[in-house]
């Protein structure tokens, strides 16, 4: 049996890795990710050389219908008459200024923060935070386009002829598909790294309070939740392809679910307080429980770690369980898809 | 019985029901093991289904089907065997080869020799690197033959292996099936083409609705089904008294003359009957029935079409 499935799994990376779209969802993993570092580089940058930045809305403007603008503390504070803005009140840039002095006590470590967030090991964290929840979406097309595609080809028919097994066919599918997202996953950190270095001796030497807390174990920990976080939408999409013998319904699922499910919990928390115990039970709302990430659009607090695990175990289990007794049960007929 | 006792495959009481729809009846059927068995029926007869029951794809509503004397759907049993069932299917984004070369690892039927061996004798060498989804009818159906024989199975089902081809890969094909059913392996042919049937197939089975209606060697079938022309003197009392002979099956007025199924080995006693009755025969001949028209007759359709005979 393991054998058997060791074997399929093999196979079914011969046939994944010969198709354009898993390489595609890769390079779109690695471009998020490095929009995670690159984009904590210029932001540390920024604040380095603007100390800050403040809005300035339209109405505090003295030439009316402006657009809002921003003004730079480092230029505020400087003292420098060239550097002020000319254009407003000094009434204003006065209590701009003012602004300005509260931030610069917290600036050193807003400095430390940035430069954290895109030095190693502080960077893979960052990275994984960006790339999170597109993971979850194309691991969501794959798994989908993975199974679909035997029901949509017909090829479900001549692969059980083979006489491989349904369960240890389907099994290799979902091992395959959990092996991709992991190595998905660390080659997308790997490319974070050698952004981090390049990044790195580009910023130079850290500031002050720059001395950085996160540390490898962080970033292993969250490797492990970004990934155990992908396989219960596995088990979401691989559910849905196998009720409606479709990749198409598997792919609606897996990218509308996500946003679909932030929808309700906003709209429906709102009209009724009890719905937030409701939605603690919900599956995206406990995998960003679980990785700790944010509220989304529905915000509030998301349930502890322990509660999400727990539930996004039961999620995969149920899912799983009755994606693999329908795909055993059910007969393959039809050319097209009737699977 | 079993496989040691010469049967492939057997069936006893085997049931599908899809709802109200019975789309096989009680099939009990012995296929015996070697040479080439045609598997026939209209269009909806329960061809498919049989099929898909015995290679695992479709669950039995009841019954029984057993292949080497073990569960048909067992993937034990199931690597033995080699299938083409209705149209082939294939990776589309995969060439013909990566496709055989899968299917192959999968099954872990042969080595990867094999799949350019197979590619070869399927003439597709020359296309190997193309992708499938480039591939004609013919060169589809070609890969389909090719993969079903991976592995040198004992037990091959080939599902309308000529369909798309033209005729020159019509006879080559003929000429692959015949070479398979020799030396112990079994090819059971599904085709609604039952001139090439005959040419190919040692044994038949004849599916309607669902049930079983005809099976044993294709010879024995057709003299069972032979027939006579008779012109007599008298044809209506001649197709009287023929009509209440038991070993007359059916006897009907055509071209101007009689047509009676019956044994041709029975001609000496039409005359001597007739004649005891005062009808004497003008014209005695014997007719040799095609497997199409045995087909036509017993089904009571068109073999190509699947329409049942206006």
């Amino acid at each position: 049996m393991i054998g058997n499935v060791a074997n399929l799994t093999r196979w079914e990376w011969f046939k994944l890795r010969r198709r354009w779209m898993l390489w595609i969802l890769l390079v779109f993993a690695i471009l998020f990710a490095q929009l995670a570092v690159w984009g904590q580089f210029f932001s540390y940058q920024n604040l380095q050389t603007t100390g800050g930045e403040l809005t300035v809305p339209a109405s505090l403007q003295q030439q009316q219908g402006r657009a809002p603008r921003t003004v730079a503390c480092n230029d505020l504070l400087s003292g420098v008459a060239s550097r002020q803005p000319a254009d407003l009140d000094p009434q204003v840039v006065a209590g701009l200024a003012a602004q300005c002095r509260q931030q610069a006590a917290t600036l050193p470590a807003r400095l430390g923060r940035a430069y954290q967030g895109f030095t190693l090991p502080g960077s893979v964290s960052t990275a994984l935070g960006i790339v999170q929840t597109l993971a979850l979406i194309l691991i969501a097309i794959l798994t989908a386009s993975a199974i679909g595609i035997d029901y949509g080809a017909g090829t479900l028919r001549s692969a059980l002829t083979q006489g491989i097994g349904r369960w240890p066919y389907l099994t290799a599918k979902v091992i395959t598909i959990a092996i991709i997202a992991l190595l998905g996953l660390v080659v997308a950190l790997g490319t974070v790294a050698i952004s981090s270095v390049i990044a790195t001796a580009i910023a130079g030497a850290a500031p002050p309070t720059g001395a950085t807390t996160a540390t490898w174990s962080d970033a292993g920990i969250a490797l492990w939740k970004a990934w155990s976080s992908v396989l219960p939408y596995v088990a979401l999409t691989t559910f849905v392809t196998v009720v409606a013998r479709s990749s198409a319904a598997g792919m609606a699922i897996g990218l509308g679910y996500y946003f679909a499910e932030q929808l309700i919990v906003a709209l429906f928390s709102n009209l009724f307080s009890w719905f937030q115990n409701v939605a603690d039970f919900f599956l995206v709302r406990n995998i960003s429980g679980w990785t700790g990430g944010s509220g989304g659009l529905a915000g509030g607090t998301l349930p502890d770690q322990t509660h999400a695990i727990l539930v996004l175990a039961v999620y995969t289990l149920v899912l799983g369980g009755i994606a693999f007794w329908l795909f055993e049960r059910r007969d393959v007929q039809g050319a097209t898809g009737g699977g | 019985m079993n496989s040691q006792n010469g049967h492939v495959i057997e069936t006893t009481e085997l049931t599908k029901r899809y709802g109200d729809v019975v789309a096989v009846d009680r099939l009990t059927l012995r296929v015996p093991r070697g040479g080439v068995f045609g598997f026939l029926g209209p269009n909806g007869s329960g061809k498919t289904t049989t099929m898909g029951m015995l290679l695992g794809l479709v669950h039995p509503t009841s019954g029984e089907a057993r292949i080497f004397g073990d569960p048909a759907r067992h993937p034990a049993t199931l690597r033995r065997v080699g299938a083409m069932v209705e149209t082939p299917t294939f990776y589309p984004y995969l060439s013909g080869r990566a496709n055989l070369l899968y299917f192959q690892g999968i099954g872990r039927r042969g080595t990867p020799a094999d799949v350019d061996r197979l590619l070869e004798l399927v003439d597709l060498g020359k296309r190997a690197e193309s992708k499938y989804s480039t591939y004609s009818l013919g060169m589809k159906q070609r890969l389909g033959i090719a993969c079903a024989l991976l592995g040198d199975p004992e037990l091959v089902f080939l599902d309308e292996p000529t369909n798309g081809l033209d005729p020159a890969g019509v006879v080559e094909v003929r000429e692959l099936i015949r070479d398979l059913g020799k030396g112990g392996r079994t090819v059971i042919l599904s085709s609604h083409l039952l001139a090439e049937t005959e040419l190919v197939c040692d044994n038949v089975a004849v599916l309607s609705r669902g049930k079983l209606i005809a099976q044993g060697s294709i010879q024995e079938l057709l003299r069972q089904h032979d027939g006579l022309r008779l012109r007599t003197t008298d044809d209506s009392k001649a197709r009287a008294l023929l009509a209440g002979m038991r070993w007359v099956e059916h006897v009907e007025h055509q071209d101007g003359g009689l047509m009676v199924t019956a044994s041709q080995a029975r001609a000496w006693e039409i005359s001597r009957e007739l004649a005891l009755q005062q009808v004497y025969v003008n014209e005695l001949t014997p007719v040799h029935r095609s497997l199409e028209e045995f087909f036509m007759e017993i089904t009571g359709t068109d073999p190509a079409t699947g329409k049942e005979r206006s």
